[in-house]
């Protein structure tokens, strides 16, 4: 299923996935009907723009993760979004990718994000990297997520632009543990994400009743 | 109309209330020594103040000469005092009465406190002047009604000076405020159409190749700077200090990319500025070992108390000991420009490097 206000990204998205075999079910526009068709026709994975007209591009990755089964969530942004990147991932998007990518990147990108892998790009990286370093920083740091030693080391790498390869190489890691490690960052964000909303709806329902 | 405009209907109301109570003040006593004189005053005082009240509620009469002929008229009155009472007589008021105050307020709300003392100045003496023809010894001048015209001016004076001030700079909030949104707008219009556009062509040149490549680079490149042009939400950064991340998104193109945290990267002006500037000098030196295409990547982090810089490029790489060497032969490059820069604000700049394996230069700097 493909997001995106403008025709032309859209159709162009499509027919790239479709050349490439994917079966796309839907190619919306708007971010609402973004969530209604999603309960409809329970895409795999959904390509999502930031920039909607109606919801924020963030507001239907939270929307989206909600579902049962949740879809896969690749965002496909402009750059220059980082705090809308960054909400999304945080909300369940697993990916993030620059529309100024080729075609074969973004092919790439969808492939490892069906097959259950994070997206990681330099850009994705440096937002998340920065994320818990924001929340380390906080003044009560022991609740909130941190990141070892290694993986720390790992997204470092990533954000400077080497590849899973050239990591693995460097560090003496098999590509899997690279990925393993980045995904692990991304799954404990989301985590505290998740928690943090709950422990949010929960003071705000004790306060009102 | 503005904020005077209600401060010119008050002066207005004044006028008219008091020259009803000097009306009632020569009716009490009877006119006085010489009614008709006494009668003949009051009715030029009406006059004048229809005159005035219609003259000042016009803007483009308001001004020096209306001011002058205000106080002329006042003094007119005032001065005619004697005739009407004849002899003076103790602690009462003038012919005018309140009535001279109406251009004190003038003088006060027309040019502020210095003028409205100038005003009250020139009409207490006046004032006084009538009580001192009438004999009464200069000690023994009631001073009270003097006292009061300066209050008035000034305090009127500074009222209406900063009334004018406040809505200078409200007229300023809305102007920014009316700017502000109109560059939302644009820059939502620009994002939604032209940046995809752009973006689109980006990525079909790409995969063209050849030529339609170029034009792809192109694209994206303006792209980037367009995007950073209309930027929707710029980060009020502390004065004298700048965003680092903003400066060094100017070097996002096709060929580099440019990685920052989502919270701002906050540096005084000048260390940023050098900073950007030494990321300039190692994103030259990529162009210049590996090529005008060759990627690059810039990654920027804060830790605790240091603002860390990585340019990372995967070009021939700088065999070991070349750089000492070019720093001895007194080849500057890499030394001046990113060093030099570097440790001028108290940072460390370290470079990885091996044939073949890229290069990275770290700059980090306290922040």
């Amino acid at each position: 299923m493909v997001v995106d206000d403008h025709p032309m990204w859209r159709d162009g998205v499509a027919r790239d996935l479709a050349e490439a075999g994917y079966e796309v079910v839907a190619a919306v526009g708007e971010g609402r009907q973004a969530v209604r068709v999603a309960a409809a026709v329970r895409p795999e994975l959904v390509v999502l723009d930031l920039q909607l007209p109606d919801l924020s591009g963030v507001e239907v990755a939270r929307r989206l993760a909600a579902a049962e089964p949740p879809p896969r969530v690749l965002v496909l942004s402009a750059s220059g979004e980082q705090d809308d990147v960054l909400e999304a991932v945080k909300a369940g998007a697993s990916g993030y990718l620059l529309k100024s990518a080729s075609r074969e990147d973004f092919l790439d990108a969808v492939r490892r994000t069906a097959g259950g892998d994070a997206v990681f790009t330099p850009g994705l990286a440096g937002l998340v990297l920065g994320e818990y370093r924001r929340l380390a920083a906080r003044p009560a740091p022991a609740t909130g997520p941190h990141l070892t030693e290694r993986e720390t080391e790992v997204l470092r790498l990533v954000a400077k632009g080497l590849s899973y390869k050239q990591i693995a190489e460097r560090l003496v890691l098999s590509h899997r543990t690279v990925q393993n490690h980045v995904q692990n960052t991304l799954s404990k964000l989301q985590l505290h994400n998740r928690v943090e909303l709950v422990r949010y709806a929960i003071e705000r329902g004790l306060d009102e009743s | 109309m503005g904020i005077e405009g209600p401060f010119w209907r008050t002066v207005a109301v004044f006028r008219a209330a008091s020259l009803v109570y000097a009306a009632i003040l020569l009716a009490r006593a009877g006119g006085y020594a010489n009614p008709a004189a006494g009668w003949l005053v009051i009715g030029i005082m009406a006059l004048w103040t229809a005159a005035t009240i219609f003259a000042y509620s016009v803007e483009g009469f308001r001004g020096r000469p209306l001011l002058a002929a205000d106080m002329l008229v006042t003094l007119g009155c005032l001065l005619a005092t004697p005739v009407v009472q004849g002899v003076h007589q103790e602690d009462s008021l003038p012919v005018t009465a309140t009535w001279m105050g109406g251009v004190v307020l003038a003088w006060a709300v027309y040019g502020g406190r210095r003028l409205g003392a100038l005003a009250a100045a020139v009409v207490a003496l006046a004032d006084l002047q009538t009580r001192g023809a009438g004999g009464v010894e200069f000690e023994r001048l009631p001073v009270n009604g003097t006292v009061l015209l300066f209050l008035a001016g000034v305090l009127v004076g500074h009222v209406a000076r900063l009334a004018r001030k406040a809505e200078a700079r409200m007229q300023e909030a809305v102007e920014l405020e009316a700017a502000g949104r109109e560059r939302e707008r644009l820059a939502r219009g620009i994002h939604d159409s032209v940046l995809q556009v752009l973006a689109l062509v980006q990525r079909r040149g790409q995969e063209a190749g050849g030529e339609a490549a170029e034009l792809g680079r192109l694209a994206g490149e303006q792209e980037a700077a367009l995007r950073e042009l209309v930027r929707l939400r710029p980060e009020p950064a502390p004065a004298g200090a700048v965003d680092l991340r903003t400066l060094l998104q100017g070097y996002g193109s096709g060929t580099v990319t440019v990685s920052v945290p989502a919270t701002p990267l906050t540096l005084p002006a000048a260390a940023a500025g050098e900073l950007s500037a030494a990321v300039g000098a190692a994103l030259d030196n990529v162009v210049k070992h590996c090529g005008p295409h060759a990627p690059a990547w810039v990654f920027a982090e804060s830790d605790g108390g240091a603002v860390t810089v990585t340019v990372r490029d995967e070009g021939p790489g700088i065999p070991e000991g070349r750089l000492e060497q070019a720093e001895a032969g007194g080849r500057l490059g890499v030394a001046q420009s990113i060093r030099g820069r570097v440790e001028d604000l108290g940072g460390t700049v370290t470079v990885v490097s091996a044939p073949g394996r890229g290069t990275e230069i770290e700059m980090s700097v306290p922040a």
